[in-house]
C-alpha cells in the first residue's frame, strides 16, 4: 500500500500543470466575468438611485404646483363670493328704496283722494241736508 | 493483502474481488510509476478541462447552462478560499486551492460512481487517483510548499520568526507542525478514500445486491467532505502563513 515511487513527483508536476491550465481556461475568464457582472450591477444600482431621486424631485415639483393652484382657486372663490355678496346687498338696498318710494307715493295719493273726497262731501253737505229736511219735514215748511 | 484476493475462491459467482497493493506498473528509465493512477487522473483532468472549456467558450453576461454551473462552482470555491484567507489576499490562491478541491472531488466521485471494474487492465484496477498514497502525498507536499511560499513571499526571511513566537519554548512543536500538516492531510484523504472503496468492495463480495447501496451513498458523502476538508485546511494553512503576528 505504501509503495512510493516516481508517481509522486510526476503527480505533483501534473497537478501544477493542471492548476496552470485551469487558471488559464477557467479561473481567470470566469473571475473576470463575475467581477464585471458585479461592477455592472453596482453601476446599475447607482443609475437607478439617480433616477429615483429625479422622480422624487419631479413629484415634489408637481405637488408644489398643485398646492399653488389650490390656493389660487380658493382665493378666486373667496373673491367671487365677496363680489356676489356685495351685488346682492346693493340690489336689496335698491329694491327696499323703491318699495319705500312707491309706498310714499301711494300714501300721498290716498291722502289726496281722501282730501278731494272730503271736499266733494263738504260741497254736497248743503244739498244733502236740504234733502234730508225735505224728507222729514213738510216741504212747505221749509220755504 | 493478497490473502483478501483468495477470498474470491469462496464465492462461486466471483461478482467482485479485492485487489489492494497491485499496480499496473509502467517503467520509465529506472523509475516505475503506477499506470492506473495516471490513466484515471487523465480522465479526471480531461473532464475538468472539457467542462471549463465548455463553460468559457462563449461567455455571456447572463450565464446559461454549463457556464452557469461552472460559475456556481467557482463562486463556491471563491467563498471557501475567501473565508479561509480573507478578503485582502484570497485572489492569488483561488486557482491553487480551487484546483485542489476540484481534482480531489472529481477523483473521489469518479472512484465512487464509475464502475471501472468493467475496463480490464493487465494488472491492478482503475480507481480514484486519490486512493493511491503517491497522489495524496504529492498534493499534501504541494500544500506545504504553497504555504511556505506564501509566508516567504509576504514576509521574507522574517517568516521564520513565527517558530520562536510568542516563545522559543514551542520551537520543537512549531517545527513538528510542518511535518504533521502534510502527513495528516495526505493520510486523511488516502485513508478515507481507500477505506470507503474497501468497505464497498467487501460488502459487494459478501452481499452483492442492494445492501452495499447505502454504503455507496455514504461513500459519495465522505468523498465530497474529504475534498472540502483538504481544500479548507490548505486554505487555513496558507492563511496562517500569511497572517501578521505583530498586530
Amino acid at each position: 500500500m505504501f509503495d512510493f515511487d516516481a508517481t509522486l513527483p510526476l503527480m505533483a508536476v501534473q497537478f501544477l500543470l493542471l492548476t496552470a491550465l485551469l487558471n488559464a481556461v477557467f479561473y481567470k475568464p470566469l473571475m473576470k466575468v463575475l467581477d464585471e457582472r458585479e461592477d455592472f450591477l453596482r453601476s446599475g444600482d447607482t443609475g437607478s438611485k439617480d433616477k429615483l431621486a429625479k422622480a422624487e424631485s419631479i413629484v415634489q415639483e408637481y405637488e408644489r404646483q398643485i398646492a399653488e393652484a389650490r390656493r389660487e382657486s380658493q382665493s378666486l372663490v373667496q373673491k367671487a363670493q365677496a363680489e356676489a355678496k356685495e351685488i346682492t346687498a346693493t340690489k336689496v338696498a335698491a329694491a327696499q328704496q323703491e318699495v319705500q318710494s312707491q309706498r310714499e307715493a301711494a300714501t300721498q295719493e290716498i291722502e289726496q283722494q281722501k282730501a278731494s273726497a272730503f271736499a266733494t262731501l263738504e260741497q254736497q253737505v248743503d244739498s244733502l241736508s236740504r234733502q234730508i229736511l225735505e224728507k222729514i219735514l213738510d216741504p212747505e215748511l221749509i220755504k | 493483502m493478497e490473502i483478501l484476493g483468495d477470498l474470491t475462491f469462496l464465492n462461486i459467482y466471483t461478482l467482485a474481488e479485492l485487489e489492494v497493493g497491485e499496480h499496473f506498473l509502467w517503467k520509465i528509465g529506472n523509475f516505475t510509476i503506477h499506470g492506473q493512477v495516471f490513466l484515471n487522473s487523465w480522465i479526471v483532468i480531461g473532464l475538468l478541462v472539457i467542462a471549463s472549456l465548455a463553460a468559457t467558450r462563449n461567455i455571456q453576461k447572463v450565464p446559461r447552462g454549463i457556464q452557469n454551473f461552472m460559475e456556481f462552482v467557482l463562486e463556491f470555491i471563491r467563498d471557501l478560499v475567501r473565508n479561509q484567507i480573507g478578503e485582502k489576499e484570497y485572489r492569488d490562491w483561488v486557482p491553487f486551492i480551487g484546483t485542489l478541491f476540484l481534482f480531489i472531488f472529481v477523483s473521489n466521485w469518479s472512484g465512487a460512481l464509475v464502475p471501472w471494474k468493467l475496463i480490464e487492465l493487465p494488472a491492478g484496477e482503475l480507481a480514484a487517483p486519490t486512493n493511491d498514497i503517491n497522489t495524496t502525498v504529492a498534493l499534501a507536499l504541494l500544500t506545504s510548499l504553497a504555504y511556505f511560499y506564501a509566508g516567504l513571499k509576504k514576509k521574507g526571511l522574517g517568516y521564520f520568526k513565527h517558530y520562536i513566537e510568542p516563545t522559543p519554548v514551542l520551537l520543537p512543536i512549531a517545527i513538528l507542525e510542518d511535518f504533521t500538516k502534510p502527513l495528516s492531510l495526505s493520510f486523511r484523504l488516502f485513508g478515507n478514500i481507500l477505506a470507503d472503496e474497501l468497505v464497498v468492495a467487501v460488502l459487494v463480495l459478501l452481499v452483492p445486491l442492494l445492501i452495499p447501496l447505502p454504503v455507496m451513498a455514504l461513500g459519495l458523502f465522505t468523498s465530497a467532505i474529504q475534498a472540502l476538508v483538504f481544500a479548507t485546511l490548505a486554505g487555513a494553512y496558507i492563511h496562517e502563513a500569511l497572517e501578521d503576528h505583530h498586530d
